[in-house]
């Protein structure tokens, strides 16, 4: 795979409303939508505490109710049961033309486990798998989670990796919908580790995996409010 | 004037199905070309499915929450509002019209052991699961090729019938205005239709055997070839499934493994199985039973060695697991929780309804991963013996092949007949030794030989 491809970084420099970071996604998929043959783009970021559900996830792995929930919760156009976002979780939201990158939405996902995968190699860890789910664990728990959405091959939503962030909103939902294995995050493995170390290791990691070169934008190609 | 039909698309090279999330459109609405009509998933990932044409939604024929294999049809657009009606009129209602468990690509029902070692089915021909009936019977036959000439056929029909060298305009279609579909193919070239998509033991394993099967558990496979993924010349990926079996089967060479093997004479428990069949009971569910009773009195053999290899794991309860070789590839363990305290009846039911949810690839993780020790029976296809590898995270797994006449030799040199199946022990030896497994082996072989009544209390 020849890095011939742009993919137009943006990097939050403080945390985004979960609305702010999904409307700057569907803004970015639908230029893409519109110039199948334009730039890709990825979306770096922090959400504030918030809960999000897949367009098909049950309530039944909600602890609380939906009416009158701890944090904001939303219901989202991705795939996958319910999740939990926070400072020091970065979010990666790549808005790509997968049909670029072999048109096949269960390869896409194992890619982007591959990226977690790298990135935790880089740090000297070593991630796993579990057979017959999405995401990346470490030392049995779960530390990245992954859902996303496409619309004619053009992705949003994409991957969340536990950094230093405080783990207790997890306790209000079941992730993903599993119940038996624990959530962790990369500070219990590696003391004093923070977004800000992980960030270019991911951004590296995933321009890596997916052969693109990543730049700021140029231009009309810049979002309002980033 | 034409009717376009909505298919299943293939997101992945390795799905083979796809659950409808939402219908975003109604039958009866209007749909520009290129709009979002209904969202998919599989796995955890999400895809709109646009309308190629413009037009009406007529009818939606899986409804939201449904699942559908890759190529089917799942709902028909119209030209104009006048067609709605028409359409809607002809066409199955949606529940109806919920194919039966789609015909997998494969001709027949075979053998799946041929591949992995540990594929298992289980046994239990009672537990005969519900046939399908035979292709969605011609009740929905409708006027054979279309007026214009044109044969309407399912993608599926089409490559079946050019590999099994069916003249699709010969059809008549059981499918939406006489859509010609998979199973009408299987129909017209004689191949069996009703193929269960997870070979769980019974129906393609006893149907039609013609020699009578030995016992309970015994019964010869009546499918002539064996079962391939691909064709002669072809390199075919794993799907996600035999991917993840065969992570998990690398896994165990990290474990150092040995085999017990023991040979059980099962008369009593074939009789015994004869007359508790009528109840529900099946093989399966007893032996699944029996092990675990012996499992909560040997609690090492129960036990795993901890991920990081320090400990000795054991489990709060005894969780059976049961492989179950699935029709499309890989296997699948699914689980009777507390097997050792649950009743043979509800043991049997759950049994079903996990099998019956496995088929549908709608079992739950923990339904499936929380096995504390596994049974692998390959009994109904003859085998007399074999070994398992074994799943990681469990410290053991039995492998239980077919239980046949045998001459058996008393201590006083008497002579008779009875029934003996083999069983082969595979043991982590970091937390199991050779003498754990022998005990265990030792108690499961005298509840079975002399006791298995006590199985229903």
């Amino acid at each position: 795979m020849g890095s011939s491809l742009d993919a137009i970084l943006f990097v939050a420099a403080k945390p985004v409303p979960f609305l702010q970071g999904w409307e700057a996604q569907r803004t970015l998929q639908a230029r893409l939508l519109a110039n199948p043959g334009g730039p890709e783009a990825l979306l770096l970021l922090e959400h504030p505490p918030c809960y999000t559900l897949g367009r098909g996830a049950s309530d039944a792995f909600l602890r609380f109710d939906p009416a009158d929930p701890p944090a904001p919760l939303f219901r989202i156009d991705r795939g996958g049961e319910v999740t939990h976002h926070t400072i020091g979780q970065l979010v990666l939201y790549p808005v790509l033309n997968l049909q670029r990158h072999g048109g096949d939405l269960h390869r896409y996902l194992r890619q982007l486990e591959q990226v977690v995968l790298d990135v935790l190699d880089r740090l000297g860890l070593q991630g796993e798998r579990s057979p017959g789910q999405t995401g990346v664990w470490l030392a049995g728990a779960k530390v990245a989670a992954i859902g996303v959405g496409a619309r004619r091959w053009i992705s949003q939503h994409g991957l969340a990796l536990n950094v230093s962030c405080d783990l207790s909103g997890f306790a209000a939902v079941v992730p993903c919908g599993i119940a038996d294995r624990p959530v962790g995050r990369l500070l219990d493995h590696r003391p004093g580790l923070s977004t800000a170390v992980v960030a270019p290791l991911l951004l590296e990691a995933f321009s890596e995996r997916f052969g693109v070169r990543l730049r700021p934008p140029q231009g009309a190609e810049s979002l309002q409010g980033w | 004037m034409a009717t376009h039909e909505i298919f299943m698309p293939a997101l992945s090279s390795t799905m083979t199905e796809g659950k409808i999330v939402e219908w975003l459109k109604k039958p009866g609405d209007r749909v520009e070309r290129g709009e979002s009509v209904l969202v998919v998933e599989s796995d955890k990932a999400d895809m709109d499915v646009e309308s190629f044409n413009p037009g009406f939604l007529a009818t939606v024929l899986m409804p939201a929450g449904g699942t559908a294999p890759v190529g089917e049809t799942i709902g028909l657009i119209v030209d104009t509002q006048e067609e709605i009606g028409t359409v809607q009129a002809s066409a199955p209602a949606a529940p109806a019209a919920a194919p039966a468990p789609a015909a997998p690509a494969s001709a027949a029902p075979a053998p799946v052991a041929a591949s992995a070692p540990t594929p298992v089915a289980p046994p239990a021909p009672a537990a005969a699961p519900p046939a399908p009936a035979p292709a969605a019977a011609p009740a929905v036959a409708a006027a054979a090729p279309a007026a214009n000439g044109r044969v309407v056929a399912s993608p599926r029909a089409r490559k079946l019938a050019s590999q099994l060298g069916v003249q699709l305009d010969t059809l008549r279609g059981s499918g939406p205005h006489g859509r010609i579909q998979a199973e009408d193919v299987l129909s017209a070239s004689g191949q069996p239709v009703s193929v269960p998509r997870v070979a769980e033991g019974t129906a393609a394993a006893v149907s039609g055997a013609p020699a009578a099967p030995l016992n309970g558990h015994g019964a010869a496979p009546a499918a002539s070839a064996g079962k391939a993924f691909g064709r002669p010349g072809e390199s075919v990926s794993f799907n996600t499934l035999q991917g993840a079996v065969n992570r998990n089967m690398l896994a165990s060479l990290e474990v150092p493994c040995f085999h017990v093997g023991y040979t059980i004479t099962t008369t009593k428990l074939d009789a015994f199985y004869k007359q508790v069949k009528s109840k529900g009971v099946t093989m399966t569910a007893l032996l699944a039973k029996a092990v675990a009773v012996t499992l909560a009195r040997h609690p090492q053999v129960n036990a795993a060695t901890s991920a990081d290899g320090g400990a000795m794991v054991f489990p709060a309860s005894v969780n059976v697991a049961v492989a179950v070789a699935m029709e499309d590839g890989g296997l699948i363990t699914p689980v009777l929780a507390d097997a050792d305290k649950t009743d043979i009846y509800s043991l049997a039911r759950t049994w079903a309804d996990l099998v019956a949810r496995a088929r549908s690839k709608q079992l739950k993780p923990e339904e499936y991963s929380t096995g504390t020790f596994t049974l692998s029976n390959l009994g109904m296809f003859g085998v007399d013996r074999f070994d398992a590898i074994l799943p990681p995270g469990t410290g053991a797994i039995l492998a239980v092949a077919a239980s046949r006449p045998a001459v058996v030799a008393g201590k006083d040199g008497s002579i008779r007949v009875a029934n003996q199946m083999q069983v082969n022990l595979t043991c982590d030896h970091r937390t199991i030794y050779g003498a754990d497994a022998a005990a265990f082996l030792k108690d499961l072989a005298l509840l079975i030989e002399t006791n298995p009544e006590s199985l229903t209390l």
